[in-house]
């Protein structure tokens, strides 16, 4: 466990690595195996987004926000309609906003489907990383049938949705969650318990409460932490504050509060939330409602500005939107939840082996697009 | 974990708990620093009348203060106590406009003071105002009260200089690179200012609103945005 002075080596992880998911490069110091300092590397996916944003119009900007963390493209969507309809006033009806949510919380499990089956893959597990892509299929199939995009969707417009949902969906997402339901103690069987995946993952990487606070970190990574903090109960938007589900927050279960283990069991609780939510949701689900209703012909917000917070997979999703009465934003600027993510990873994984490293990494769930925008 | 480490930490952690946060900041090893914050975290939470988030309570507490006076009238009055001559003009009750001299120092006090305790730094953005000056803006949040406010920062394009304060928030780090990149405001006293998201060479502040862009860059030829771009 001591750090031992030899001679150190410096390595390059990346950029094209599997274990960065996406284009990264850490700097790492290595003494023999230990790891005693790491310096990332961003912007290799740098694609300019918020420049591009003082040059198109607000709806413009919809689809760029699908390709910042296209892992979660309906919570980008969600968090930036609610921010513009924040700074412009528009209340939407209660249709538009239960479908919002249904689809929010989809995307949040297949993105947490996803986290958790390549995180497992990082540690050499591949049979759960195929069970869980098989089932974040079927939700990408709900969201093609909606919106006829599987990937980015274009789906969340400010006053509205681009469709209203197709006849069958709410049978076809039942009958998923139907589904679904039993296979989630499946996967914590087959990956949480697994000894193997203990053996690298508890005690691994521990993140104090404090060093998460002042570091930023936000969302499932936090709350691994032991902090009981989640947008959607501390601060609502849109009408999360109308259903009922628990925020999981990590316990040391197999080791230590905010070591590596907990970061992907809180997850894994929370899709078993988000179900639940997505159940509420569906059956309080308006008959009728316009889903164009609240649009506006054309969207030029009064002067001012606004920040505004939702909560994306990853953590805090902010938008500060600063506008000075035209058609385009006069600044626009996304606080990614990735970004602060990995500004931790040089303090909680320095001091740990080269394979830990890889196993922190993964448990952070970063989204290389989010990051470098 | 070898015995004598748990002995340690055993030791510090109860040291702590009666209120010596010392000997846990001075282990050396910063592997069984954390371990030793995660079982302090743990020891915290099973003695629920030092809870770190007692929420509720807070709310209550200072629900009455927050429902006479706004959250940015709360916090000048704070800061007109200990500083003077810290604002920069006319204030419109929605954020407040700082001068840059002891920026420092009065975010030490926001982070610190037990009724603002704004510990969490949630948004760091740059801006161009045209007409020579930068503005850098700061999104506080205080996870333990619950307020949040908005701190504007003026500077001139000749002189962009701001105190750093990634000492104080640790995010600031790499928000503060990220302002310097897009912007070029300098944040003295950073601990690594260098560009974050583009590369180590590239020319210019791209998101200043007279921005151009280079004409070549290793020589390859840099494409410029037309006209009526859409």
């Amino acid at each position: 466990m001591g750090v031992v002075h030899g001679q150190e080596m410096v390595l390059n992880i990346g950029p094209q690595h599997p274990a960065t998911h996406g284009v990264l490069r850490l700097q790492v110091k290595t003494d023999g195996e230990v790891i005693s300092e790491i310096t990332p590397y961003l912007g290799y996916l740098h694609r300019c987004f918020e420049k591009h944003c003082e040059n198109v119009t607000y709806e413009q900007v919809i689809p760029f926000t699908d390709r910042c963390d296209y892992l979660a493209s309906m919570t980008m969507n969600f968090g930036y309609v609610v921010a513009v309809e924040k700074l412009m006033d528009i209340k939407v009806n209660d249709r538009v906003q239960h479908i919002r949510v249904i689809m929010a919380e989809l995307q949040r499990i297949a993105s947490h489907l996803l986290a958790t089956g390549v995180f497992g893959l990082d540690l050499g597990a591949f049979t759960p990383f195929l069970h869980m892509l098989r089932d974040r299929e079927r939700i990408i199939d709900l969201f093609e049938m909606t919106c006829g995009a599987r990937l980015l969707y274009n789906y969340m417009w400010v006053g509205g949705l681009s469709h209203d949902l197709p006849k069958g969906f709410v049978e076809a997402t039942l009958n998923f969650l139907d589904y679904f339901e039993p296979k989630i103690d499946e996967f914590e069987n087959l990956l949480g318990h697994n000894k193997i995946f203990v053996e690298r993952t508890a005690d691994i990487g521990i993140m104090p409460a404090e060093v998460a606070i002042n570091f930023g970190v936000t969302g499932p990574n936090l709350r691994a932490s032991g902090v009981n903090w989640d947008l959607r109960k501390d601060d609502p938007y849109s009408i999360y504050d109308k259903f009922d589900f628990n925020v999981p927050v990590g316990q040391g279960i197999k080791g230590t509060v905010g070591d590596s283990w907990d970061r992907f069991y809180v997850r894994l609780q929370e899709i078993r939330e988000s179900v639940k939510i997505v159940r509420q949701a569906i059956d309080q689900l308006p008959k009728d409602g316009d889903v164009h209703q609240s649009m506006p012909k054309k969207i030029r917000p009064p002067k001012g500005s606004i920040y505004s917070r939702t909560e994306s997979p990853r953590g805090d999703l902010g938008y500060y939107i600063e506008s000075d009465g035209s058609d385009t934003p006069s600044r626009l600027k996304m606080r990614s939840p990735a970004f602060t993510a990995l500004g931790v990873l040089d303090e909680i994984a320095g001091g740990w082996l080269m394979s830990d490293v890889l196993a922190i990494l993964g448990s952070l769930d970063i989204v290389l697009g989010e990051i470098d925008r | 974990m070898s015995e004598d480490i748990q002995v340690l930490i055993d030791d510090v952690v109860a040291k702590a708990l009666a209120g010596d946060m010392d000997p846990i900041n001075n282990i050396e090893d910063r592997v069984t620093r954390s371990k030793a914050k995660a079982a302090l975290v743990k020891a915290k939470r099973s003695q629920p009348e030092t809870e770190i988030k007692s929420k509720d309570s807070e709310v209550s507490e200072h629900s009455d203060v927050k429902a006479k006076d706004t959250i940015e009238h709360i916090v000048i009055a704070s800061l007109t106590k200990n500083f003077s001559n810290f604002l920069d003009g006319e204030q419109n009750g929605e954020w407040i406009q700082m001068k840059p001299e002891n920026w420092f120092d009065i975010a030490k006090h926001l982070k610190e003071n037990e009724d603002l305790y704004f510990d969490s730094l949630q948004c760091n953005t740059g801006f161009d105002l045209e007409g020579g000056m930068l503005e850098s803006r700061y999104n506080l949040h205080s996870m333990k009260h619950l307020h949040a406010i908005e701190i504007r920062i003026k500077v001139s394009i000749e002189n962009p200089n701001i105190p750093s304060v990634e000492s104080l928030w640790r995010v600031a780090d790499w928000f503060e690179r990220e302002t310097y990149d897009m912007f070029g405001i300098n944040f003295t006293g950073h601990r690594d200012l260098r560009r974050i998201l583009l590369p180590e060479d590239w020319e210019g502040w791209p998101l200043r609103k007279n921005y151009e862009e280079q004409e070549t860059y290793h020589g390859i030829v840099v494409p410029k945005v037309k006209e009526g771009w859409e």
